[in-house]
């Protein structure tokens, strides 16, 4: 039986050898599409500092394109810490604003949320990132972590859409692990998390708990299959698990995007499952 | 010229072994049976007596609904084309079996243009992201091969799980057990892929138990997002590992067996000779 004091090490990896495999994945899809690179959109965060660093580590810098996408509320720091890694890791590194584009749609919805104004943000760097990679015969690379996937704390076909993933089976404490052992700059790594969509948000005071306590609890019910009681069991916050288990519930949809009504005996990823390599 | 010659290895010599621990296109017959025959040329020029391939390297592993796309008749022209390009050194591969009454996963031995042994998998692991029972028929036969080396078992993947059937190969003395793997590997803390614990754990013991050679063979690569950890290795009678390929590239792992180890080892430690069948309690 794992105790609490257990966990934490359950989530140590071998960082060289996940370094290695993360490589060797972004490589393969590489030469799998047949396209010579990849675009990482660079939030000045952690998960695309180190998305962009396998990226780096499996194609060379000169294959991967990073883009620096503000919009005029995002952090200065943001922007400043994405160029610095950029320059840290030695690739191309474009800044695009993205206000114009943002504000021209909201100037027909001006009575829009903060939550909606945000979306549109993800959404604008997708398109434009998706876009980048037709221009530039590339993949666009995901910086979405196995917390932030669980959690459901994502814009659907935003933040989380890319073409290849290396972060999406890492809680975020091993997306830190990896971080620090590919030497990212600490002003990246040590950092508060921040989708920065509006001034001042951060991540663990949007969810109410913080990135340790998911990752822990994740792991208990996702990859061991402890019931939600047997988590508090161990010394976990009963309304930390209880919000941790509804949040991973509510959002489900956004693991699986395409709902397709079946009608016929043979629908597309229900009755043909045809694998990709 | 070669495919008339006799077969390299013999009784009583050193047995070359290669395992070819290769990448595979998903459901590309065609691409992977031209790397195998550049795996075969290379496994040639480094005097290899015997050539392994991981399990479904003819087709990859993850085929779900493709696989009855890539089933073969074992007397299919690109097998017979294999079959003469082995010539006398004898080349163990996996393809999708079209079979009599169902599709298998089987592995075939491939030798002058003719097949000198086939089996089919007969333990189909369908649990978490393994879905083979789906779509394959489990094999219902298990069968020592009398090859010139010596006797040899056949034992895909899952197969090696289930223990009794290393020991009733190793009864009918065989003293070499082969097995071509596709095993998804697991990232922890340790030095190796996770999964690879538990595979020497258990090619060791059955090394032990049974007092005969295991090889095994894994592929590398990866087929949407799961990956295939290598780590093929050699293990003589009595446990201990000779030769290990490394976890994440293709490799060509060449290893000399002395399979009278086994008859030595199965003389110090009468195990099978020791095995009781009159022991009451739980059937088997």
């Amino acid at each position: 039986m794992i105790r609490r004091e257990q966990v934490a090490g359950r989530l140590v990896l071998n960082a060289p050898l996940a370094v290695a495999v993360l490589a060797s994945f972004i490589r393969d899809a590489a030469e799998a599409s047949g396209l010579p690179g990849v675009v990482v959109g660079l939030s000045g965060g952690i998960d695309s500092a180190l998305s962009a660093a396998l990226a780096v580590q499996a194609l060379g810098a000169e294959r991967v394109h990073g883009f620096v996408l503000p919009y005029r509320t995002s952090s200065p720091d943001s922007a400043q810490h994405a160029c610095a890694l950029a320059e840290h890791l030695g690739i191309a590194c474009r800044t695009l604003e993205i206000s114009p584009m943002v504000d021209a749609y909201f100037t027909l919805e001006p009575e829009a949320s903060a939550d909606r104004r945000g979306n549109k943000m993800a959404r604008e760097r997708m398109a434009i990132l998706f876009d980048m990679a037709k221009k530039l015969d590339a993949l666009v690379l995901g910086t979405s972590n196995k917390t932030e996937i669980l959690l459901g704390y994502s814009t659907v076909f935003g933040d989380n859409a890319s073409s290849l993933n290396p972060l999406g089976d890492l809680y975020k404490c091993q997306v830190r692990q990896l971080s620090r052992h590919l030497n990212l700059p600490s002003e990246v790594v040590e950092k508060v998390p921040s989708a920065d969509l509006w001034p001042g948000q951060t991540d663990e005071n949007e969810l109410g708990f913080s990135y340790e306590m998911a990752d822990e609890v994740l792991y208990l019910l996702f990859d061991q299959g402890l019931r939600p009681a047997e988590v508090v069991d161990r010394g976990y916050d009963e309304d930390v698990v209880g919000r941790i288990v509804s949040l991973e519930q509510r959002f489900r949809y956004k693991r699986r995007l395409m709902l397709i009504a079946r009608i016929s005996g043979s629908a597309v990823n229900l009755d043909q499952e045809i694998p990709r390599d | 010229m070669l495919a008339s010659g006799p077969i390299m290895a013999e009784a009583g010599k050193p047995l070359k072994i290669g395992l070819a621990q290769i990448d595979c296109r998903l459901a590309e017959v065609e691409h992977n049976a031209s790397r195998h025959l550049e795996w075969i040329a290379r496994a040639r020029e480094a005097k290899v007596d015997l050539l392994v391939f991981p399990e479904l390297s003819l087709t990859g592993y993850r085929l779900l609904h493709l696989t009855p796309r890539v089933a073969l008749r074992p007397e299919a022209p690109l097998l017979q084309r294999l079959a003469k390009a082995a010539g006398a050194m004898p080349v163990l591969l996996g393809f999708v079996e079209e079979g009599e009454t169902g599709v298998h996963n089987s592995a075939v031995l491939l030798a002058r243009g003719e097949t000198l042994h086939l089996h089919r998998k007969l333990y189909l692991p369908t649990y978490g992201l393994f879905q083979e029972a789906r779509f394959f028929a489990a094999g219902q036969r298990l069968e020592p091969a009398p090859l010139p080396w010596g006797k040899t078992g056949v034992l895909i993947c899952e197969d090696l799980w289930h223990p009794e059937l290393a020991r009733r190969l190793a009864a009918a003395g065989v003293k070499l057990l082969i097995v071509p793997s596709a095993g998804p590997g697991r990232i922890g803390a340790g030095a190796l892929p996770d999964n690879h614990e538990g595979w020497e754990v258990i090619t060791r013991a059955t090394a032990l138990l049974n007092a005969c050679w295991v090889v095994y063979c894994n592929r590398v690569g990866w087929e949407e997002g799961c990956f295939y950890s290598g780590g093929s290795h050699v293990v003589r009678p009595g446990g201990e590992v000779i030769a290990r390929a490394p976890v994440l590239d293709e490799h060509l792992l060449v290893a000399e067996l002395d399979l009278r180890e086994s008859d030595r080892l199965r003389g110090r430690l009468p195990l099978l000779d020791d095995e009781r069948f009159d022991i009451e309690g739980p059937a088997a």
